[in-house]
């Protein structure tokens, strides 16, 4: 009789095993909605939702901010939409050609698909590969998950959508063309990737840290009322930019005086990481992922031609 | 404690020296038995943990994967290092025999197809080799991934430049180098192997310091570490399969 149990248990257990993320749009302004991710990295458990996505309403219909990690995850999306408003998608906004960001794409391809020139090329590029190391991280959540390329090409500058007005920045500290879009009525800045909070920033494709304290700059300069990270809670204060450029000086000053001394990676990826950044997720993780896409370049800038 | 628990704590120390005196693999790899007979010869060896082999815990870029070997924990007379990844199509690494005046250290980046143990044996004047071990994680991929010195523009002008420092350590000195050479392994799309086989650490003198046989599974613009004892002079030579020589001075 304990078997039958068992086997009973054991085939409700996989019964239960569909995948379903639980996206629960919360209201942070008037109209502008957020659907907030763990931080913690991919996996199988949370199948990449690890992102901050969100959408706003207008009279015309629903402009969506970045469509996540997988095809299910985007139809998920429009599900929850659907279920805080009656209006229509009308526009898709990718902030960055990251997997996490854009591999949701394709329940969106009926409405236009919007992203910066840089973007749409990085995409194109990196696209399958992302994928393909995507459903090796998180598996069956993947599931007929497939590239889709923007369809439209995004400028820096003003965007209309019926009565509201969107401010565009073109920038690339994080992944080379990172889109940030601030909400001019709500005061809401989206800041896509170039914020991180509470969770250790990433660094492929970044064009140097230097270039990413700069978009720092110009983010923080906006009128913003609150601010949604890529990643990580969002606040109504600069504690993510305070944060953000703590932690790329710190990782700027453990890879510029590691090259000094002649460190290799592997001793720079056991730096011990300072008490202050004990909050942040996935630190050790990302700074070993950081010292091999960047050590080299400071390597560069520390060795001399020697050869005769 | 009775004397039932010191009964079953006897035992359980004399399962565990059992197991101890096997040998236990300590990242039981299925490739362990082969590489000692093929690349060891079946010689006597230990596994040691003086032998210490540095790998990030994934790799990044399977293409540029770091690791570091160090054995002078091992206070002996090295007079070979070999490493190897135990899964990769082109598992051996290196082939590395110090002199007197180099310490038993290397550094460099590696490529790596799977996730993979790596190991460094390290043989001292008694006969024995110590083996150290550690595992990579990899999405893979990075001995067949096509060459990034291919792609950029002009690379032939850079090629066999070497850049380099010396850096003054604790109680040695490092000195560190990288090299311009695509490294062709011969696994990717139609390009021959083309790579530095063979490179020697000289004196001032032209005295020979150590010697290095290299294979294709050292990355692209091969960077190398090592370690001198006193801070003496030195001369990096360096050829590849097609008969280039680079040389170099720190």
């Amino acid at each position: 009789m304990r078997w039958m149990i068992l086997c009973l248990a054991l085939l409700a257990g996989s019964a239960q095993a569909e995948l379903t993320y639980q996206l629960e749009p919360r209201q942070i302004a008037e109209d502008v909605w957020l659907v907030e991710g763990s931080t913690d990295n991919f996996g199988r458990d949370n199948g990449g939702f690890i992102l901050n996505t969100g959408f706003i309403v207008t009279e015309y219909g629903v402009l969506v901010i970045d469509s996540g990690p997988s095809k299910r995850f985007g139809e998920a999306l429009r599900a929850a939409i659907a279920r805080v408003t009656d209006k229509p998608p009308i526009l898709l906004i990718l902030t960055h050609h990251h997997p996490d960001h854009a591999l949701g794409n394709q329940a969106f391809s009926d409405v236009p698909i919007a992203a910066l020139e840089g973007t749409r090329r990085l995409l194109a590029e990196q696209g399958e590969a992302m994928a393909e190391n995507m459903y090796r991280l998180v598996g069956d959540w993947m599931r007929g998950t497939e590239v889709r390329l923007p369809t439209q090409t995004l400028e820096a500058g003003e965007l209309d959508i019926g009565e509201r007005r969107l401010r565009l920045l073109a920038l690339s500290g994080h992944s080379g063309a990172d889109l940030a879009i601030f909400d001019e009525r709500s005061g809401v800045l989206f800041a896509g990737d170039l914020l991180f909070h509470q969770r250790a920033l990433t660094t492929p494709g970044t064009p140097g840290l230097d270039v990413w304290l700069e978009d720092l700059a110009r983010l923080q300069a906006l009128p913003w009322q609150q601010i949604v990270p890529g990643h990580g809670p969002i606040t109504r204060d600069a504690a993510p930019f305070v944060q953000m450029r703590d932690y790329l000086g710190w990782l700027d000053q453990v890879m510029r005086s590691g090259a000094e001394r002649g460190a290799e990676m592997n001793e720079l990826i056991r730096t011990p990481i300072p008490e202050r950044f004990a909050t942040i997720s996935l630190s050790r993780y990302e700074l070993i992922r950081s010292v091999s896409h960047l050590y080299p370049r400071y390597e560069h800038s520390v060795l001399q031609r020697i050869d005769q | 404690m009775d004397w039932r628990g010191l009964l079953c704590l006897a035992l359980f120390a004399w399962g565990w020296e059992a197991r101890a005196a096997e040998q236990s693999d300590p990242v039981s790899s299925v490739m362990w038995d082969y590489y000692h007979q093929r690349l060891l010869d079946s010689a006597a060896f230990t596994f040691d943990k003086r032998v210490q082999v540095l790998v990030p815990p994934f790799a990044e870029d399977a293409r540029q994967v770091p690791i570091q070997i160090d054995a002078r924990s091992l206070g002996a007379r090295v007079k070979r290092l070999l490493v190897w990844a135990e899964l990769n199509p082109i598992a051996q690494v290196v082939d590395f025999q110090p002199g007197e005046q180099v310490l038993p250290f290397l550094a460099l980046r590696i490529r790596v197809e799977q996730a993979t143990p790596i190991r460094a044996a390290v043989l001292t004047e008694d006969g024995l080799w110590h083996v150290g071990s550690a595992r990579v994680d990899a999405a893979g991929g990075g001995c067949t991934a096509p060459s990034v010195v291919r792609a950029e523009a002009g690379w032939e002008e850079r090629f066999g430049q070497v850049l380099g420092r010396r850096f003054r350590l604790e109680d040695s000195d490092r000195l560190r180098l990288q090299v311009a050479h695509p490294m062709d392994n011969g696994l990717v799309g139609g390009i021959p192997e083309f790579f530095i086989e063979q490179a020697e650490l000289r004196d001032a003198s032209g005295q020979r310091l150590a010697s290095l046989e290299l294979f294709p599974s050292v990355s692209e613009n091969p960077t190398l570490s090592f370690e001198l004892r006193e801070a003496q002079g030195a001369e990096l030579w360096l050829r590849d399969n097609n008969g280039n020589e680079f040389q170099a001075a720190f």
